[in-house]
């Protein structure tokens, strides 16, 4: 447990639903989650496949439309947005770090990193300036006008991380980002999310089914067939992290 | 992001080629075609570059530089009072047979010039000289004219051989460049009164009358006034030039093969550029979904497929209109096939390839507006 999370609420999602599908095809994938996560941790969000984790997390992101229910993140009110605001809200405030690392083959890893701050209208020229300082951060100093395709897994996803952080958003959201890779490094993934999450006013929600990478977690959040059944942590459970 | 959308095309060089290579042939198959065409029409233009004047004065329904109606020998002098023209000559234009060595027959366009001042001669004498045309019997004929009418001798035509046209004799003194006539007629060229006797007699055989504005008047007003005064149809070259062409165009099934190409040109360049596009947008499907994830609005999203579409649209148009302008030059050069290539051929290219180029890049933008950022965390 760190020093530095704190109570403040970066997430509040409650009694949120979400159905795939209509009639007898359709599919609760979400059954009214409650669900909190707080400024400057790292929260992961574990369970079974197929429990809603991925679901729970595209709503929050702001990227699949949800049925019922309220979700507030760093106080804007997805249920409440026109969907041209959502956009903007995740334009500025989320980064998304993907399973398979989601990286445009044809562009160099500068480029790659270069993306959100192009889309926020960042000019050319600075934002492939903080790219390639970003991709130092991340250990991947000279190596910025390779193709992702021609890096490791490992070196490829802290080019996802640094596409994820340059335009500082408030929220990072990861999808499964240790699966695609071996047990160290995803450590060494897992610890450069932590050292992101180390900041008073970002959140990192992490989704995973991989036990290795539990004991990153400030918190950890158990999902069960579309409902969050437990959280582990800062007042609750420390089982499954110890 | 203009630029990582252009390196994102050229990064599928498969398919970058595809879509110019494409569009290059939809630009070639359109130009090059339609200036076959437009090459066609000029060919119905002849009249006006073998006899060049400024101002053509014909019977008040004449429509076309094919289409003489004959005229009364008096009409010349009519032309000639009118206020604002410089001078007006008689030209006399006919049809006549000419024999071959062999016993056949083959058609020519005699032109019968002013006696004394030749307007309406030749563009370019090859061989012999142009005042010779004044001798007795004498007669300048064009190359295509030289080479059908040789046909059957042992040693091509030349200077001082003489034919038999219409029954009379007639004598080569000169060799010319002509442009050809749309009918392929050779042109052959003889004094007024010297094609009055080649020709069988007719009442009125005056077929028109070349003029030449007065000095402080215009073309087009120096006609306006011979229409005016003299109640007869004064064309200037241009004006001739082109309602020749807009004649065949309306009186032959030209526009219609003209509109099958272009129809052609825009299947095969939107079947092969918006198929390469959609399957191109189709592949990238899951990059543009986590743009779309990381904020990029559908405006962004359209524009740079926009920008895709176009940028191929620029280079494939670009490289087919070079190919039919190296393509026109060679046929110009070797003087062969009809080919004229007006800068309104190129510009309607342009308009109809840059319409396939939106149409493709619209498909692609339907596709990706329909895509649900969630799909970037689907396996
Ligand atoms: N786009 C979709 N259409 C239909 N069903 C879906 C869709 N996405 C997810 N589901 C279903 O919703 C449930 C939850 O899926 P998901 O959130 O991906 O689970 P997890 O990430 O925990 O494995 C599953 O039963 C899945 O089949
Ligand atoms: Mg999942």
């Amino acid at each position: 447990m760190s020093a530095a999370t704190s109570t403040k609420l970066a997430v509040h999602v409650r009694a949120v639903t979400k159905t795939f599908g209509t009639g007898e095809a359709a599919v609760p994938a979400l059954k009214g989650v409650d669900f909190d996560a707080r400024q400057g941790e790292l929260l992961m969000i574990v369970g079974p496949s197929g429990c809603g984790k991925t679901t729970l997390l595209s709503v929050i992101a702001g990227t699949l439309n949800f049925d019922g229910g309220e979700i507030d993140v760093f106080g804007s009110p997805l249920h409440a947005m026109k969907p041209r605001h959502i956009t903007e809200f995740r334009k500025r405030h989320v980064g998304f770090i993907f399973q398979q690392f989601n990286l445009i083959p044809t562009l160099s890893c500068i480029e790659n990193v270069s993306v959100p701050l192009l889309i926020n209208g960042v000019s050319r020229r600075v934002a492939e300036q903080k790219a390639a300082a970003m991709l130092d951060q991340m250990g991947l100093p000279g190596r910025g006008h390779e193709r992702p395709t021609n890096l490791s897994g490992g070196q490829q996803q802290r080019v996802a991380i640094a596409r994820a952080l340059v335009h500082e958003p408030r929220l990072v959201i990861c999808d499964e980002p240790t699966s695609a890779l071996d047990k160290d490094t995803g450590g060494h993934i897992m610890d450069l999310l932590c050292a992101v999450a180390r900041h008073p006013e970002r959140s990192v929600i992490v989704v995973t089914h991989d036990n290795r990478i539990f004991k990153y977690a400030d918190r950890l959040t158990e999902m069960e067939d579309g409902r969050v059944q437990r959280v582990h942590g800062q007042g609750g459970n420390h089982d499954l992290i110890e | 992001m203009y630029h990582l959308a252009l390196k994102m095309l050229l990064g599928d060089r498969a398919k970058y080629a595809m879509l110019v290579g494409g569009l290059t042939f939809a630009t070639m198959l359109m130009t090059q075609q339609s200036a076959v065409f437009f090459g066609l029409l000029k060919w119905t233009t002849s009249h006006l570059s073998n006899m060049r004047a400024k101002i053509w004065v014909v019977d008040r329904n004449v429509q076309q530089a094919n289409e003489l109606k004959a005229l009364r020998d008096t009409d010349v002098n009519r032309v000639r009072s009118v206020t604002g023209v410089a001078w007006a000559m008689p030209i006399y234009v006919t049809i006549q047979s000419a024999k071959l060595a062999d016993g056949n027959f083959k058609p020519i366009m005699l032109v019968g010039l002013d006696n004394t001042t030749l307007v309406g001669r030749p563009p370019i004498m090859l061989r012999g000289q142009l005042e010779d045309v004044r001798l007795p019997n004498s007669i300048i004929l064009d190359e295509l004219g030289i080479q059908r009418l040789s046909v059957g001798r042992a040693k091509p035509l030349g200077l001082g051989d003489t034919f038999e046209l219409n029954d009379k004799e007639a004598r080569i003194v000169g060799i010319c460049r002509a442009d050809r006539h749309f009918f392929g007629y050779p042109y052959a060229y003889s004094t007024y009164t010297q094609a009055l006797q080649f020709a069988p007699k007719q009442r009125k055989m005056l077929s028109l009358v070349l003029a030449e504005p007065a000095p402080g008047w215009t073309a087009e007003a120096a006609a306006k006034q011979i229409q005016l005064e003299t109640g007869m149809k004064a064309y200037t070259e241009d004006e001739l030039f082109w309602s020749t062409i807009r004649w065949y165009f309306r009186n032959t099934g030209i526009p219609v093969a003209f509109v099958s190409i272009i129809v052609l040109g825009f299947i095969v360049g939107t079947t092969i550029s918006g198929q390469t596009f959609y399957a191109f947008v189709h592949e990238n499907l899951r990059h543009l979904g986590a743009l779309k994830a990381m904020g990029a609005s559908n405006g962004l999203l359209a524009r740079m497929l926009l920008v895709q579409s176009f940028t191929v649209g620029f280079l494939g148009y670009g490289i087919g209109v070079l190919l039919v302008t190296l393509f026109g030059q060679v046929v110009l050069a070797r003087g062969d096939p009809p080919f004229m290539l007006p800068w309104q051929l190129p510009a309607a290219t342009f308009a109809i390839v840059m319409g396939i180029c939106a149409f493709s890049a619209l498909l692609g933008i339907v596709k990706v507006w329909k895509v649900e950022p969630a799909i970037v965390f689907r396996g």
